[in-house]
């Protein structure tokens, strides 16, 4: 059964049309990349599945249950978690503070036993500490788990909100342009990241990303977005050299003959066509 | 200077201290900017006297009435109000302030009105009070430092990701809010004990203000600096009794240059432990 | 009947005022997203000038009005300045501005406390307040006074917004203050010309204010029930505000009027609290939802 399924979900924002009757099936264990120009609405549909935004018209199922109506923690509870674009840490706090503020959500103990400091608050705490050290490892952060988490450099910090989001246990990991802002080499780690977590965890993954060596590098099927609509799905060669796609990249007097696939370079690394 | 003049000092800064601790929960840790909740220590105050002086309650049950009313008083504030951006709760709050005061003013046959409601068994003394604020202190970090403590500041620096990490927001800022009400009913209610009588005056526009200064002055999101500012404001107030309309000036400008100058006030977002240590925990 | 009519009145005319205090607040939080708690010091700022400028200075209606409006628009804009700007490039929490702009709204208050005394000062009577005849009943003049001034007031202010340059340029605001300044607007500017705007309306308020309520330091209080005006029309629309104020001043007449006048202001809380629950965006908001 398809774990998550959008099924001609529409979203406007007054005259604007940013996501029109877009339809997609995630299976089990997938690991999906969403493309498409800036402007696409890609970031909008993330926004739809978690609740920050409620379709005008659709419908989005996880596991066959709708998440219309829900609010946006209750789709976390029900397992899907995400990273920003923009990044969203809590920048005062430290590394291991933010991860277990996520990580908190398995591991709940009454009121009483919070001011109490009694009761199931200690062993409950140290399983808390003991995810998120753990969570902040498979990303890389555990020497940094004390710092102060605005602090870290750029590409730490997107690394963290990824182990925020595994501290969640989820289902569904949704990854908004995890690469942005980092240089060929970072790009190379984050793919050896996102592939490893796929595969030991087995996480159904969607990934929106402009960097195409990304994209490419790892994604099984690929969708293209462009003007809130779907116009090309398919394998990665498949879309990168789709003529739509280039359209949308490239605008259509360059379109002829041309393709946005990374090229190989002669020792075999990738950079941008 | 007496010893019984210093054991005024001594409850009054106690006091303000547990009315000051609830604010900052809400304020401080959980960014919800508040300017009513004297109504709160009024709401205590008055639960105290009457169901003490007319109901006859013996106090420990008078003074849990006192907390409970006011949560209770909080909790439908809250419900609406706290759903929606913060501007909306901050009206509220001054409404419904002005409000408990009309109310208190105007139902004089249990209240009494502005004249005030005297006779209130003086229980309230330095041990009791003293007691009562270590307990409350103490479980007041507690909380901080839990996963309530967590969840708040995250609604405080980020509501959207709070709700993305399970957070529900809405939920913790109710909570928030019903705990800091519990704390004001309770001073607000050892206040009366204290001064062995109550009138709204006590608890009007000028006092909400002063807990919000003090929690901005001791740093958004540090208990032990509200506790340390409570204790300064307090001083400062008792030495400048003369000149009580410069306090309310005061007041306004320690807001003002605090958010400007340095906003995270005397501690930032640390403890006293943490200066000890040397290290953020 | 005649009572009806006249508590009518007394509503608009009080509506009115509220309404020149409300557009201005909303103004202000439909560009910076934030409730400017000190707009009743403009007020009151307004007010005072008015009253020296009538009594120590000895000039006329219109220079006063006029050095009112000029002074609580600069004092206004001043506060921005001071109070709200370093704040604001700082990116800091909105709650940091709530705090510094009740901040603001004490030091104002408490300054004319110290500076002049907390005393009522009834204001010289130059706008007349006679009784005259309308429809077979008498209304104050003073009434109809106030609501002309308002709604040719807030008629300008619509003008302005639809047919100039900075109208243009404050309504592209209130959608995306970033992205217009990406297209080329002067965001200082236009932040302190709405905030001086925001301050000349409150000011004329504050004198209608002070004629009806006579003039000491606490009258900015008055500000938060056009706050609630604000709310209840929609948090950010300028119709709203104006629709809100009118509301709640006749609601606030009738039930002084018709009940009682210690009741009114616990129907304007009550107010408050129906609409958050039944419609929080108010009569004429817009749905506001935070691009992520």
């Amino acid at each position: 059964m398809s774990l998550l399924v959008l099924e001609g979900v529409t979203k406007r924002f007054g005259g604007l049309v940013a996501v029109s009757n877009f339809s997609l099936s995630v299976g089990r264990g997938e690991l999906v990349g969403i493309i498409g120009p800036n402007g696409a609405g890609k970031t909008t549909l993330f926004n739809l599945i978690t609740a920050v935004y409620s379709p005008d018209g659709g419908d989005i199922r996880l596991e066959g249950r709708s998440l219309r109506g829900l609010r946006s923690h209750q789709v976390t509870r029900l397992g899907v978690a995400r990273t920003f674009q923009n990044l969203r840490l809590l920048k005062r706090a430290s590394a291991l503070e933010n991860v277990k503020t996520a990580a908190q959500l398995y591991h709940p103990y009454s009121f009483l036993e919070s001011i109490s400091h009694l009761g199931r608050f200690r062993a409950k705490e140290s399983t808390i500490e003991r995810e998120s050290l753990e969570a902040l490892e498979r990303v890389g952060l555990a020497d940094r788990a004390h710092q102060p988490a605005g602090t870290l450099p750029y590409g730490h910090q997107r690394r963290l909100e990824i182990a925020r989001a595994l501290a969640l246990k989820p289902k569904l990991l949704l990854l908004d342009e995890p690469a942005a802002g980092m240089n060929p080499e970072e790009i190379e780690e984050l793919n050896g990241l996102i592939l490893r977590i796929h595969r030991e965890l087995n996480l159904t993954t969607v990934v929106i990303e402009h960097h195409m060596e990304l994209v490419v590098g790892i994604c099984q099927r690929v969708v293209c977005m462009n003007f809130g609509e779907k116009i090309a799905e398919g394998t990665p060669e498949e879309v990168c050299s789709d003529p739509e796609v280039v359209k949308a990249y490239l605008g259509e007097d360059f379109a002829a003959g041309l393709s946005v696939c990374p090229t190989r370079g002669a020792r075999g690394e990738v950079d941008d066509a | 200077m007496s010893w019984e003049y210093l054991q005024g000092v001594l409850v009054l800064f106690l006091v303000n201290s547990i009315a000051a601790m609830g604010v900052s929960l809400l304020t401080g840790f959980t960014g919800v900017f508040t300017l009513g909740h004297a109504a709160y220590m009024s709401i205590g105050a008055y639960a105290l006297a009457i169901g003490m002086g007319r109901y006859e309650l013996p106090w420990p049950i008078a003074l849990l009435l006192a907390g409970v009313l006011a949560s209770l008083v909080a909790y439908l504030v809250g419900v609406p109000t706290l759903r929606l951006v913060g501007d909306y709760f901050a009206i509220a709050s001054i409404g419904l302030g002005e409000t408990v005061r009309l109310l208190v003013e105007n139902w004089q046959s249990l209240t009494r009105g502005a004249r005030g409601y005297p006779g209130i068994e003086p229980f309230a003394d330095l041990w009791v009070v003293g007691g009562i604020a270590l307990a409350m202190g103490l479980a007041m970090f507690n909380l901080t430092r839990s996963r309530f403590g967590r969840a708040f500041k995250a609604c405080r620096d980020d509501p959207l990701a709070a709700s993305t990490m399970g957070v529900d927001t809405t939920s913790m800022r109710i909570v928030s809010l019903v705990v800091s009400a519990f704390y004001c009913g309770v001073a607000g209610a050892l206040f009366a004990s204290f001064m062995t009588y109550v009138q709204p005056a006590m608890f009007d526009l000028s006092k909400s203000t002063e807990l919000t200064a003090v929690v901005v002055f001791g740093g958004l999101g540090s208990m032990s600096g509200t506790i340390l500012a409570a204790a300064v404001i307090t001083l400062v107030v008792e030495a400048f009794r003369g000149l009580a309309q410069y306090r309310m000036l005061i007041y306004g400008l320690v807001l003002v240059t605090t958010m400007v100058l340095r906003p995270e006030g005397i501690m930032g977002e640390k403890e006293i432990w943490h200066l000890l240590r040397g290290r953020r925990g | 009947m005649s009572s009806l009519l006249q508590q009518l009145l007394n509503g608009l005319s009080l509506g009115s005022a509220y309404a020149l205090i409300a557009v201005g607040y909303s103004l202000v939080y439909s560009i910076l997203l934030f409730s400017n708690f000190a707009h009743g010091g403009f007020l009151v700022i307004g007010g005072y000038i008015c009253y020296y400028s009538l009594t120590k200075m000895g000039l006329g209606l219109l220079p006063a009005a006029l050095l009112s409006l000029a002074g609580a628009g600069m004092s206004a804009v001043l506060t921005e300045r001071i109070a709200y700007r370093p704040i604001r490039r700082r990116g800091a929490l909105t709650l940091y501005l709530l705090i510094a702009s009740m901040g603001m709204s004490i030091v104002i208050e408490n300054f004319w406390v110290i500076a002049v005394g907390g005393r009522f000062r009834a204001i010289p009577p130059v706008i007349p307040t006679s009784p005259i005849s309308v429809f077979g009943t008498t209304v104050s003049s003073f009434d109809l006074i106030v609501l002309a001034v308002a709604l040719s007031l807030l008629l300008g202010l619509e003008l302005f917004l639809r047919r100039t340059r900075w109208g243009l340029a404050i309504r592209a605001s209130s959608y995306d203050v970033r992205t217009a300044a990406l297209m080329g607007v002067d965001t200082d500017r236009l932040v302190a010309i709405v905030f001086f705007v925001a301050g000349a309306l409150a000011s004329v308020s504050g004198i209608f204010l002070a004629v009806r309520y006579t003039l000491y330091p606490q009258l900015g209080f008055i500000t938060i029930k056009a706050f609630v005006a604000a709310v209840v029309g929609g948090l950010g629309s300028l119709p709203g505000a104006v629709l809100g104020s009118y509301l709640l001043g006749v609601l606030e007449m009738l039930v002084a009027g018709f009940i009682s006048s210690q009741v009114r202001d616990i129907v304007v809380f009550l107010l408050l609290v129906v609409t958050l629950l039944v419609r929080p965006q108010g009569l004429l908001g817009r749905r506001l939802e935070e691009k992520v």
